[in-house]
């Protein structure tokens, strides 16, 4: 018994480890090794786990003979315009939320609740028609709209529940040294939530660069298409080489996993961040 | 908390009132509007009202394409969420074990499926399902011969499966990380005196580990209950919602919101799935607002 729990207990931890961790990177190695296959290999029907001759050339190809490029650029422009209107229409909003008495403010948050209890599917609805009638269908500066309105909510909450955190004794004796409000905010809260106002940033623009469902709706021409809507053209197809798709998808995924890696030391609770990766 | 002027209070919310009001609850409300007109791609332009006709006809018989979907709808959740939930203990409590070495490897590694973008998941586990070139069917040929096969998206409950899979893949790392932390808050004193006491690993992980989880798991499952109700991204992607046995049916894996994208997108009823949409989201908010009351957020919110 004293032997089991020594070794035999510490083994099979180790097997479910070992077990599930080739439950979890096997596919992402799949998009690596599918990323350096050539040509149209990967549809066979035996099983081979390591291209026999390992090539560049998906690379090459998205990047010359594909819009590719022009995807890339288009993403990061929706997902740094969702980032920062997301954060500058937010956070003085989130600091009268936590800090000021003012009526309807149970009002106001209950609201919020309700619209983000609005599931974004459903709510494409509406904004694709109200798009439709001021012409703004088909262009980058509509995605950013319909993406605001998952952003400024969510947004709203999340620097409010931090501001939530900071001692309303620090702001409370900036105010009685004569300090004005906008001075607190600007000198006392601002600087003291940077981190906070980082990790929400750099979500949003990781729910704008992943967002997949809005894009493919509201954009309808090759040139303006973000890299979700591109690719999935592009996997959907099985006369184009899955190739293609593996090795973009390594391009855009690589930096955000890295990012998401990185960023997951501050979510102070997953909850945050389960509320956005979609 | 302090009273500030009411221009002052005014001005730090505008931009935010502003800004929701016009792109998130205008929409809202206009969905509220569609709903009770017969708009669609006959009527796109030169609709008319019709009332609640929309929601009379989303509601009339119990065979009705609404309870089809729901019933679908809340069985998804409720095979996925036991099954994220087991997984997410398990692999949190095997990162947690003293003898567990190279714990920060281990972590990221497991990790590593919820920072990948979900339409990228759903791709690859879409290419894995393919019935001929798919690498689980390549696996199974080596061991049942080269004419085997599984009908894992062909057959509508192989395919409903499929869809649970794939979201178990990318969905348990957010429930191992919630009980990861949990568990390294609970003080290990406790285990020492429960050791004393004569208590052994099961009883102490019954009595101890399981009920100071609880207030960490709870509102985890609640939110990620939600998310999954609303999964469209794995589902469609991988399945399109298929497959179907009649046309006039929804398929085997058209949940919640794969049918309102489909009617809305592909069929352009939009009357008909407003007046859906208004039902699904009353349905959600009581939910949110019934977790929130019951763990006590609304009261503390109103601090």
């Amino acid at each position: 018994m004293r032997v089991l729990s020594r070794f035999g207990v510490p083994m099979l931890i180790y097997a479910f480890l070992i077990a599930m961790t080739i439950f979890a990177l096997f596919p992402a190695f799949f998009v690596v090794q599918a990323a350096f296959r050539p040509g149209q290999s990967l549809y066979s029907l035996t099983l081979s786990l390591w291209p026999d001759h390992p090539t560049l050339d998906n690379f090459a190809y998205i990047f010359t003979k594909l819009p590719f490029p022009t995807w890339l650029r288009n993403s990061l422009g929706v997902s740094v315009g969702t980032m920062v209107a997301g954060l500058i229409g937010s956070a003085s909003g989130a600091y009268a939320l936590s800090r000021f008495r003012f009526a309807g403010k149970q009002m106001t948050l209950i609201l919020l609740l309700a619209i983000q209890a609005f599931p974004s599917v459903l709510a494409l609805i509406p904004i694709y028609l109200i798009l439709k009638t001021i012409g703004l269908i088909g262009s980058p500066f509509g995605l950013v709209l319909a993406y605001m309105s998952i952003a400024l909510v969510f947004c709203t909450w999340n620097l409010k529940g931090y501001f939530d955190t900071i001692p309303r004794e620090l702001d409370e004796a900036a105010l009685i040294d004569g300090c004005t409000v906008t001075q607190a905010f600007l000198r006392i809260i601002l600087p003291l939530s940077l981190p906070a106002l980082a990790v929400t940033a750099l979500l949003m623009f990781l729910t704008a660069w992943n967002e997949w469902v809005m894009a493919s709706v509201l954009l309808l021409d090759e040139n303006t298409y973000t890299v979700p809507v591109g690719l999935w053209g592009l996997q959907n197809d099985y006369r184009v080489p899955w190739g293609y798709f593996a090795s973009a998808s390594l391009v855009v995924s690589v930096p955000v996993v890295i990012l998401f890696l990185g960023l997951q030391r501050y979510f102070r609770s997953g909850l945050t961040v389960g509320g956005v990766k979609g | 908390m302090y009273r500030v002027k009411a221009w002052t209070t005014l001005t730090y919310l505008t931009p935010m009132i502003v800004g929701v009001g016009l792109i998130s609850l205008y929409p809202i409300l206009y969905n509220i509007f569609i709903s009770v007109t017969n708009q669609n791609l006959y009527h796109f332009r030169h609709y008319s009202f019709i009332g609640l006709t929309n929601y009379q006809s989303l509601l009339k018989t119990v065979d009705a394409d609404f309870f089809i979907v729901l019933a679908r709808t809340v069985l998804f959740v409720a095979v996925c969420i036991p099954l994220f939930l087991v997984f997410g203990m398990l692999n949190a409590l095997a990162l947690n074990h003293p003898a567990v070495r190279f714990k920060a490897f281990w972590r990221v590694a497991l990790i590593i499926p919820w920072a990948v973008p979900s339409y990228i998941t759903a791709f690859v586990w879409k290419f894995f399902f393919n019935g001929e070139f798919g690498t689980l069917n390549q696996v199974y040929r080596v061991f049942a011969g080269a004419q085997a096969g599984l009908p894992w998206l062909s057959d509508p409950n192989w395919a409903f499966a499929s869809v649970v899979i794939a979201n178990l893949w990318m969905s348990y790392p957010f429930f191992m990380i919630v009980i990861l932390g949990a568990l390294q808050s609970i003080p290990s004193e406790l285990y020492e005196a429960a050791a004393v006491d004569g208590a052994g690993g099961l009883r102490k992980f019954w009595r101890i580990t399981l009920p100071l989880l609880r207030p960490a798991i709870l509102p985890a499952t609640v939110l990620s209950a939600i998310l999954t109700f609303n999964t469209l991204n794995t589902a469609f992607l991988i399945t399109q919602g298929g497959p179907f046995t009649s046309a006039a049916k929804p398929g085997a894996t058209e949940f919640v919101m794969v049918y309102a994208f489909r009617e809305a997108f592909q069929l352009f009823n939009f009357g008909y799935i407003a007046a859906f949409a208004v039902v699904i989201f009353a349905m959600l908010f009581g939910v949110t607002l019934g977790s929130l009351r019951f763990s006590g957020l609304v009261r503390e919110e109103a601090r």
